[in-house]
């Protein structure tokens, strides 16, 4: 498939050519060859870390540079026009696809991520995460040769839980415990009434179970704009079924 | 499934059953509605003469309505306006249509008996597995199924007027009791008149609107608008070898670059594919998703030659009034699409036919007039009938089309089983059946898990990006 941008922990470069004209891909590899010495380096060195934000990030970085250094020679070719006729369309616009060494096949090849005699959970995570945003910024032909068919539910559940609920429910949790804390003193001082008593009255467990579910729900201002819309979006259709019963109602009142 | 969409329904018309209580209405309206008694009883008799019903429009709706109206004894007319008219259209109809309609298997040119769903990271996923051997969706050209549908209103007894229809003039009083006719007025196109037309008028007592998305008589009614989207297709002739992985098989393109509300196809047709997006909020790129559809169908449609450009509006939503006096909507003019699929000449044509019966049972045959309630009895059934289907369509469209990771936990969701056949199990008949509550529950967990999933992966992306 086309050329890999970047590599971890292999020092070769990637040489496979990619299916378009001779021209193009001699160009692409000269950039390849200029840039990877400096920024494989600096790959090489963060993978070793165990910061798999730091690693994409750089790694991001140097795609990025690539990308648009490969671009550059392209944007003259594509700028011919898409006149929109699909006879032309073998390359007219040029822009490098993605690919990834441990990208077989249509999936990733789970052999690739391991660490320590296990799945890298976090790794695949991130290189899901880029593919899908480099598709999202240059959406590529779906190809019947190539199949995609990566299913997200392989990651385990737990690796999700770990990677992306628990931050989140340590910051809800540390939210409700300020504000209980809160607000259990500031009752106490207003009504004199204890902690262990404020659990006790019907009113306060309201309270509680008000303020449990508004954490849940809000947590930016936008949020509450959203909860408004989501709650007319629901009924929208309904009411523009019903229109029609509307002007029978108010046709029968004349 | 079903069932909190069903009780939505009946919640619906609860409200207006007790307006009918509670608000002072003529005797004999309420009459109707608490002993049900048969409609056009205290109509006049129409003397001397059938119930003139005129149907404007000739596509799978007036068709429909016209041929049932014809079948029933009713004087019809029929009034389309360009007899070959190749609608742009995707141009599938579910397998309970051939059923119901009688149509000959030699209307439909393909069998399409897989789809493929591919998302915006190219995740591809056949369904169609649960498919049994004789379950497929068939594609037609419009141009054939409303002629054949038109010819058999004709043998049925309808008068199928080639004309175009300008304006109609509304009798003063066309509330019950009342019997003066609806004048039409349209340009009539025959081999006297040739080319020009010349003006001419028809008086009718009932009028039914099958005229499309852009419909006059909805006009003329005052009907209301809706929002639309338009669709934008492409057909496409291409090699022969690549015309081989299209032959019983269709492609959905989901995506933001393929349109922000709606997916971007590739449709079989007789010798060619349509490769085709639509939109309704972004109408002004529609070019720009178009080229992105080709673009990620490019591999597939490499070497071929676009030898037709369309496009056409299509109803979101039914207008806010769908009946008027003794005028009522079937089919696009009504706006009877289905979200999500964006599914109408079903509909279409089921609608003409339930429209007309209505008025065939309200007029016991034409020998009386009807009125404006025994045309609500046509609304009434429809919304009952199919309001389910449409409101889980709604649903599926609002949840799954939002945005890029929900499109992909679309797809995703689409290699279930399960999923696929509660599917084509509603489009193909047509019902909304409420699956095993087991299955239904393991389908609501995977499908959170995957939203949940998809929304993640799409918050590590922004992290990434900028």
């Amino acid at each position: 498939m086309s050329m890999a941008l970047f590599s971890s922990p292999p020092t070769h470069h990637p040489t496979s050519p990619p299916s378009l004209s001779p021209k193009t891909h001699l160009t692409r590899k000269t950039f390849l060859y200029l840039k990877p010495t400096k920024s494989h380096f600096l790959v090489s060195i963060k993978a070793t870390d165990n910061g798999s934000g730091a690693t994409v990030a750089s790694v991001a970085a140097t795609v990025e540079e690539e990308k648009k250094a490969s671009e550059a020679p392209d944007a003259a070719g594509s700028s011919l026009g898409p006149n929109g006729s699909p006879a032309a369309a073998p390359a007219v616009k040029e822009v490098a696809q993605f690919g990834d060494p441990r990208w077989v096949g249509g999936t990733w090849d789970l052999n690739q991520f391991r660490k320590d005699g296990k799945t890298d959970w976090d790794a695949v995570i991130d290189a899901e995460v880029r593919r899908r945003k480099w598709l999202e910024d240059d959406p590529e032909s779906s190809s019947n040769e190539n199949p995609v068919f990566f299913d997200t539910s392989i990651i385990p559940w737990w690796a999700w839980i770990k990677r992306f609920h628990l931050p989140e429910a340590e910051r809800l949790n540390g939210r409700a415990a300020m504000i209980g804390f809160f607000m259990a003193y500031l009752v106490d001082s207003l009504t004199g009434v204890g902690l262990v008593d404020q659990m006790g009255n019907f009113f306060c467990k309201t309270l509680l179970f008000v303020s449990v579910v508004g954490v849940l729900l809000i947590r930016k201002n936008e949020d509450i704009e959203t909860l408004k819309k989501l709650v007319e979006e629901t009924t929208f259709y309904d009411k523009q079924w019903q229109a029609t019963w509307q002007d029978e109602n108010s046709s029968k009142k004349d | 499934m079903a069932s909190p969409a069903l009780k939505t329904f009946v919640g619906l018309r609860h409200t207006t059953v007790e307006n009918h209580h509670t608000k002072p209405i003529s005797t004999k309206l309420t009459t109707h509605k608490r002993f049900v008694v048969k409609a056009g009883k205290f109509s006049p008799k129409v003397t001397g003469r059938n119930l003139r019903v005129a149907v404007v429009g000739g596509g799978p709706a007036g068709g429909a309505a016209a041929e049932t109206l014809a079948k029933g004894g009713i004087e019809t007319i029929l009034i389309e306006r360009k007899m070959d008219n190749c609608k742009p259209c995707g141009g599938a109809i579910p397998l309970c249509m051939v059923g119901e309609f009688d149509l000959p298997l030699d209307i439909i040119d393909r069998r399409v008996t897989k789809m493929k769903m591919i998302s915006p990271s190219n995740v591809a996923v056949d369904i169609g597995q649960t498919l049994k051997p004789h379950e497929y969706i068939g594609m037609v050209r419009r141009e054939v199924l409303d002629a054949y549908l038109r010819d058999r209103a004709a043998a049925a007894g309808a008068t199928v007027i080639n004309g175009l229809f300008l304006k109609m003039d509304v009798p003063k009083s066309a509330g019950p009791g009342s019997d003066s006719p609806y004048v039409l007025h349209y340009t009539g196109y025959d081999t006297k008149t040739g080319g020009a037309g010349e003006r001419r008028t028809v008086e009718v007592d009932v009028v039914i609107g099958a005229d499309g998305a852009n419909s006059r008589v909805a006009k003329s009614i005052g009907a209301g608008d809706y929002e639309y989207a338009i669709a934008f297709q492409e057909r496409i002739k291409i090699p022969s070898d690549k015309m081989e992985y299209y032959e019983n098989l269709a492609e959905m393109y989901v995506g933001d670059d393929v349109s922000p509300d709606f997916y971007g196809w590739v449709f079989p047709k007789s010798d060619h594919v349509a490769v085709g997006t639509g939109t309704v909020t972004h109408k002004g790129d529609i070019k720009k998703f178009q080229f992105a559809t080709r673009h990620r169908a490019r591999d597939k449609i490499l070497g071929g030659k676009i030898i037709r450009v369309e496009a056409h509006p299509i109803p979101e939503h039914p207008r806010p009034k769908r009946l008027s006096g003794r005028v009522a909507l079937v089919g696009d003019a009504a706006g009877y699409v289905t979200k999500c699929s964006g599914e109408g000449i079903y509909f279409a044509a089921k609608s003409g036919r339930m429209c007309a019966e209505a008025i065939v049972e309200g007029s016991e045959n034409g020998k009386r007039m009807v009125e404006e309630g025994d045309l609500r009895k046509y609304l009434e059934k429809w919304d009952k009938t199919y309001w389910p289907t449409y409101k889980v369509l709604d649903v599926l469209q609002k949840v799954f089309y939002r945005s890029n990771p929900a499109r992909e936990a679309f797809v995703e969701m689409c290699a279930d089983e399960y999923v696929q056949k509660m599917t084509f199990d509603s489009y193909l008949y047509k019902r909304v059946v409420p699956g095993n509550p087991l299955d239904d529950l393991k389908l609501a967990v995977n499908t959170i898990g995957s939203l949940v999933r998809a929304n993640a992966l799409r918050r590590e992306m922004e992290k990434i990006s900028v």
